[in-house]
């Protein structure tokens, strides 16, 4: 087979590890869009602190590779629960849309440079046993790379059965279709909330710790992910999961194929003019929800 | 106390005015030879520049705009540029380029009157990733990562048969806090006249508003093109401050401290986003000797004024002033 052929498939399979990666972060940012229309800013922090505690899972304490993603699930989790205790449920009571987003870009810009005097600039080299390569024909990838496909797929799989199959799940749509009424069918939505931003917490953890040993870990690893993130989000459309998983496999895929042809200084330039073209034709995504009050 | 008060109320407005005059008169004598406070001073003027035209789009006009840096950074490359590349004098490159930081809010308005609240948001902030990401990488113009060096000051001035020089950094701040004082007055007189009521309209209910007939998109593109005006207005006057002109001084996170000041001094208020930007400016400085805190103060102080001071330092000030006056 030609070279050709191979560098496409090569690029490919780049994209793809970074799209599961992308997906794994966006798909949080949609879900708690869905059940209360925030944005959370932090979202990006919870990667990078996700990435931080498994390295220092491993580096201190010993711990095996494998564990420290559970750990940095565990992290997330903890984060996010946090995030809604002192931001999202005081500040949902008085009923203001932009306050909440203000609050958590505070809360952002907060951890990311407390990170920065924790841990300095200097980036960390986050070395997981998983780095034998694979070779089939030309073409190359890590173990890690594998495992990155493996667990992001299955815990975006476990989450898309989650909403749909289970009864909180279902209570879950019931609260992002329409507040109310799910509230009169004795939902309980303060718990609810809190659940998905956990829930999508963790997830961001957890793409941390799979991304430290791809790129390397910095304080500011999360913020250059949640950018792309929110990109992903309003390609997809805001609030749909199946729309968010195909707009982040296609922004890792423009990615690799815009270093590859391009030039990797552009990459972000290509994803976020994409992003305004895509508010210009189709502000609704690619697969559009049915509330549109925010277009 | 409350006749006191009164009375405060009662002073005309030049009055005010003429104080300001004399205090920035005052205080770079004030403060000594000290380079590093007047570099400050240049600082906050800029700063107050900033928020003050960002309170027009967010604070006044109510939208979540989180691009504002990528209008300084407009301002401060395209005077660099003209000056460098097209042989502009200082004084039409400052013009020049505030105008075209101006034609750049409003093409960013045409996102603002189809899109609202967090997809605004989103769009601005890519906004200004999109130009942070043309100044690193279009290296034949903006020298990339490494950035511009040598800028001179803006040339000297001759004032009643007085010529006035900029290398100093005394006669530079007389000069960034006069535009910073007209840039107050243009504002305070656009807002306090029926086009401030428009905008306000607009912020508190869109659809009502246009229910009498106010053209929402239009008004929103002049909140832009003034606020993105000013905002070009206070970076062309950045690089012959600092002398240097690297992209990263207009990365996104910047456009974040913007909104810190606004929120903080007290938004949709004139005088609020000046406190916001002296006391966060201020505040960094004199917490250096723990370390380069700037962004830390700026994240915490935004988080706590949302949660517990929603009107910022304003509301904590007419809080006490009542509790005095009881």
């Amino acid at each position: 087979m030609s070279d050709f052929f191979y560098l496409i498939a090569q690029q490919t399979i780049n994209g793809v590890v970074m799209g599961c990666l992308y997906v794994m972060v966006a798909l949080g940012l949609t879900l708690i869009y869905g059940v209360m229309n925030q944005i959370n800013f932090a979202h990006a922090d919870f990667v990078t602190l996700g990435g931080f505690a498994a390295y220092f899972f491993v580096k201190w304490m010993g711990g095996g590779y494998l564990l420290s993603i559970l750990v940095a699930f565990l992290a997330g989790a903890c984060l996010g629960y946090l995030v809604n205790l002192m931001i999202f449920a005081p500040l949902r009571e008085r009923g203001d849309e932009l306050r909440p987003l203000i609050a958590t870009i505070g809360v952002s810009v907060l951890l990311e440079n407390g990170a920065l005097i924790a841990f300095g600039p200097v980036p960390y080299q986050f070395d997981s046993p998983y780095d034998e390569t694979i070779r089939l024909g030309k073409i190359f990838f890590t173990t890690q790379s594998l495992l990155v496909v493996i667990v992001a797929s299955s815990s975006i799989a476990a989450l898309y059965a989650f909403m749909k199959y289970t009864f909180i799940g279902k209570a879950l749509r019931a609260i992002a279709q329409d507040r109310e009424t799910a509230g009169l069918m004795g939902i309980n939505q303060a718990f609810l909330i809190m659940l998905t931003i956990v829930i999508a917490s963790a997830m961001a953890g957890m793409a941390g710790a799979m991304l430290g040993p791809i790129l390397v870990l910095t304080p500011f690893a999360g913020a250059s992910v949640i950018v792309k993130a929110f990109a992903i989000v309003i390609i997809g459309g805001f609030g749909n999961m199946a729309g968010t998983i195909i707009a982040g496999l296609l922004v890792g895929l423009i990615e690799a194929f815009t270093t590859q042809y391009l030039d990797s200084g552009v990459t972000d330039l290509v994803v976020f003019a994409l992003l305004l073209i895509m508010l210009l034709v189709k502000p609704t995504g690619l697969i559009a929800e049915k509330k549109e009050e925010n277009v | 106390m409350s006749e006191q008060l009164s009375i405060l109320k009662k002073i005309p407005s030049w009055v005010y005015y003429l104080l300001t005059i004399a205090l920035i008169i005052v205080l770079p004598i004030l403060l000594g030879g000290s380079a590093y406070w007047r570099s400050i001073l240049i600082t906050i003027s800029l700063n107050i520049m900033l928020a003050m035209s960002l309170n027009l789009i967010l604070g006044y006009t109510g939208q979540l705009h989180l691009g504002h840096s990528a209008f300084y950074g407009v301002g401060a490359y395209a005077t660099t540029l003209l000056i460098k590349k097209a042989g502009f004098s200082f004084w039409m490159a400052v013009a020049t380029s505030s105008l075209l930081a101006g034609i750049i809010g409003i093409l960013l308005a045409f996102f603002a009157t189809r899109l609202k609240g967090h997809y605004l948001a989103i769009a601005s902030m890519a906004f200004a990733i999109i130009l942070h990401q043309i100044l690193l990488n279009w290296g034949s113009m903006t020298s990339g990562p490494l950035g511009i060096y040598g800028i001179a000051p803006p040339p000297p001035i001759a004032l009643f048969g007085l010529e006035i020089k900029f290398n100093n950094q005394v006669n530079l701040f007389y000069l960034i806090s006069f535009v910073a004082l007209i840039s107050y007055i243009v504002l305070n007189n656009i807002l306090k006249s029926p086009i401030g009521d428009t905008l306000r309209a607009i912020r508190e209910d869109e659809v009502s508003a246009a229910s009498l007939g106010i053209n929402a998109k239009l008004w929103k593109v002049f909140s832009f093109g003034v606020g993105a005006m000013i905002a070009g207005l206070a970076g062309s006057f950045y690089p012959s401050f600092v002398g240097t002109l690297v992209p990263d001084a207009f990365a996104v996170i910047e456009s974040f401290s913007y909104l810190a000041m606004v929120v903080v001094g007290g938004m949709g208020t004139m005088i609020g986003p000046i406190i916001g930007a002296v006391v966060l400016t201020l505040l960094p400085e004199l917490l250096r000797s723990i370390g380069d805190a700037r962004l830390l103060v700026y994240g915490l102080s935004l988080t706590l004024v949302v949660l517990f001071m929603p009107g910022g330092i304003l509301q904590a000030i007419q809080l006490i002033k009542t509790k005095l006056i009881k």
